[in-house]
């Protein structure tokens, strides 16, 4: 049975056993609210994982380019742009810094075949770099996004914020994509080439530059649109936001499968619905608690995460 | 001759200790306060405010000496804390590296901890946090934390008045109660929890949230779960912009039910805080009798310094500022040890009383070496033996079309 099944059949076997235990409304809610934090992490791990997967590079400035993308998203209406349009430029804006970042900062340490621990600690000082700008340009102040955060959807006893259902359904509609994308299109096999073996890659005639620009230019706008959903959703934002998620996007990442963009999508699943239902036994302030405890007992089974079977996803 | 050249000697020996003396009292006092403030991080809404209220205690402090020909004259050097205490402690080093003896702020306690524990205690640095939990009670601070807000174990009492209030009695009434999971809000919880319980309400939870999570739905669920009588939060702006957007989304919750404490009070309620999660919502905030010629004074102050408006605490901070000054004047000094040994000379019950309207006059009394009684725009302090005031004055609230209205006044005490 295909990892996949078998993971769903198994939270759906919890889910039955806790409505059982608590009663289906209150499962049922909890689930609601824990597939909105799934929705969270997965879009914004499917980038941190396609970076590690292709480029070997542990991204510490991931959740600062979540940051960027909103902040942007707010400079552009503060132009007067509509939100949404505002989110497309954003994106588009977030993108093209990831790639100048890559050119002015990642392909020269490439060069120089930095190892592991450089990168980790050159990508700790781009994220302090662009959270330093975001504060000197934007301030510290929490800001408002603008957008409406209490608008619901109600069913029966069910609640969901509209902004909420929007970042669920884009976030497993982006994981998929990309999923798709690196399994079936030329991109894609020419990217997972180079996650196998950038020289051999290379001889064989694959533009490994380009392709490195390409996993940038996804990375930043993945980025940026995971940072705009969840401002969207929760309202406003400050510039250590996309820092403080940065640890549950690592623990769905490395959970998933640290390099698989359905690990991404299967890590924020299990990251969010556990943590949410937690609260159902526990007090809430246990819920960061069994995100990580989770993630220690999955890597103490399958060490390389739930679909990190091989290498990497290829 | 012996005894003429001996009469000569003393004689010119007295004279040059005199002129010595005379011109060590006429050395001017330079004073350096830091203010630890928070300017980036949870609660940095505070931050304009509480730099503006030291800001005008100093220059008034300053005018009024120098009014009166008392020889001392403070400044004021700032720092931010970023809300995180490693941080507040390398803000604080840095100050003393800059001539700072004394401290106003910072507003979390685990900063004013790690302070403490990490440099002002070792210093003789006296310390006026503006934080409220009764956390920093924990420590051995040595006479070296001082406080002119009201402790929790005091805001606690009134938040379970306000909520009496609000439900017109206690017995039997459920209070849901939820806080942000750091020592403000598990102190303040668990004296509110004693508070209430001891007037026959009940209590559920407390919901206890960590500020970092991406969702809180969850929480505001459980907070409205079984349809309490009132609900308390204890939170910070910014998560409560989250939060109480969560609580809304419930359905079942009732913004008029709701009451918050001082951490939650606005003038206005901020743009990122959605408006319908505190429409009808009551508060408590540590409150100044605001009829007294001294609060009028600090008002007017206000006023034509310009910028922000009143915003919780400020009178405290203008108030922690004039007494460091006091204090420092009434020990001729600057050092810190010096100032923590005139403190309680300046607030000393039985003394003559002054206030900001005459400060200039309490300058020269601590300066002649009088004790005094400093009554401040937030009232009379009394400090008991940690330092904390005995009694406070709070501020009940309501907000009311997104607008803070205080609709009564009271006192708790220990």
């Amino acid at each position: 049975m295909p990892v996949a099944v078998r993971l769903a059949v198994a939270l759906f076997v919890v889910a039955a056993a806790l409505a059982i235990a608590r009663g289906p409304v209150a499962v049922g809610q909890t689930t609601l609210n824990g597939l909105v934090a799934a929705g969270y992490f997965s879009l914004g791990a499917v980038g941190l994982t396609l970076v590690f997967g292709a480029l070997r590079i542990i991204n510490f400035a991931h959740g600062d380019l979540l940051t960027l993308g909103a902040y942007l998203t707010l400079g552009m209406t503060s132009l007067g742009l509509p939100f949404w349009p505002a989110a497309v430029v954003a994106i588009a804006a977030t993108a093209g810094v990831a790639l100048v970042l890559d050119w002015i900062v990642w392909e020269p340490i490439r060069r120089q075949r930095a190892n592991a621990l450089q990168l980790f600690l050159v990508a700790i000082g781009l994220a302090m770099v662009i959270r330093y700008t975001i504060q000197f340009f934007a301030g510290s102040q929490p800001r408002s996004v603008g957008q409406d955060v209490l608008s619901t959807i109600t069913v029966g006893p069910f609640h969901l914020g509209t902004l909420q259902a929007l970042a669920l359904v884009v976030g497993v509609v982006a994981a998929s994509v990309v999923g798709l994308g690196l399994a079936f299109t030329r991109f894609g096999k020419q990217i997972r080439a180079l996650a196998d073996d950038m020289a051999l890659a290379e001889v064989s005639g694959v533009d490994t530059r380009a392709m490195v620009r390409l996993v940038w230019l996804v990375v930043g706008g993945l980025a940026a649109l995971a940072g705009i959903l969840y401002a969207a959703a929760v309202g406003s934002v400050n510039p250590n936001f996309g820092f403080l998620i940065l640890l549950s996007l690592f623990t769905a990442a490395v959970l998933g499968g640290i390099g698989n963009a359905y690990g991404a999508l299967a890590g924020g699943l299990i990251v969010g619905l556990a943590q949410e239902w937690s609260t159902l036994f526990f007090n809430a302030r246990w819920k960061p608690v069994v995100g990580f405890a989770i993630l220690i007992l999955v890597l103490l089974v399958m060490p390389r995460g739930i679909f990190g079977s091989g290498r990497a996803r290829s | 001759m012996n005894w003429r050249r001996w009469l000569i000697t003393a004689a010119s020996t007295a004279a040059l200790v005199g002129v010595l003396s005379s011109a060590a009292f006429a050395e001017e006092v330079t004073l350096t306060i830091g203010k630890l403030l928070e300017l980036t991080g949870p609660l940095s809404e505070n931050a304009p405010s509480q730099d503006k209220a030291i800001s005008i205690a100093v220059d008034y402090a300053n005018q009024a000496a120098q009014a009166a020909g008392v020889p001392i004259k403070a400044t004021a050097i700032s720092a931010d804390v970023q809300g995180d205490p490693q941080a507040a402690l390398s803000a604080a080093r840095a100050l003393v590296a800059k001539g700072a003896t004394a401290f106003i702020g910072p507003s979390i306690t685990p900063e004013s901890i790690a302070i403490a524990n990490g440099l002002t205690i070792q210093k003789k640095i006296t310390v006026w946090p503006v934080g409220t939990s009764m956390r920093l009670r924990t420590i051995k601070d040595e006479g070296t934390i001082f406080r002119t807000v009201p402790p929790d174990s005091l805001q606690a009492r009134a938040l379970a008045a306000a909520v009496e209030d609000k439900l017109g009695g206690a017995s039997g009434k459920l209070l849901s109660i939820a806080y942000r999971n750091e020592p403000y809000g598990e102190g303040l919880s668990k004296d509110l929890s004693a508070a209430w319980q001891a007037k026959g309400g009940k209590i559920q939870g407390p919901v206890v949230f960590d500020p970092t999570q991406a969702t809180f739905d969850s929480e505001a669920q459980q907070i409205v779960d079984n349809n309490p009588d009132a609900y308390v939060v204890i939170d910070y702006p910014d998560t409560f912009a989250k939060l109480g957007a969560a609580l809304v989304r419930t359905g079942k919750f009732d913004a008029s039910k709701l009451v918050v404490p001082d951490a939650l009070a606005f003038s206005t309620v901020p743009s990122n805080v959605p408006a319908q999660a505190l429409e009808g919502a009551r508060g408590t905030r540590g409150g100044s009798d605001t009829s007294t010629q001294n609060y009028k004074l600090f008002d007017e102050l206000w006023r034509k310094a310009g910028g922000v408006e009143h915003f919780a605490l400020d009178a405290n901070s203008f108030d922690s500022t004039t007494l460091v000054i006091l204090a420092a004047a009434a020990a001729k000094s600057a050092d810190p040890a010096a100032i923590e040994s005139k403190i309680r000379s300046v607030t000393q019950p039985g003394a003559p009383k002054y206030s900001p309207t005459n400060l200039g006059e309490a300058l020269k009394a601590v300066w002649a070496g009088q004790p005094i009684d400093y009554v401040g725009v937030a009232g009379a302090f009394e400090f008991a033996a940690n330092g904390d005031p005995t009694i406070s004055r709070f501020d009940i609230f309501e907000y009311r079309d997104s607008k803070l209205d205080v609709i009564k006044q009271i006192d708790a005490a220990e």
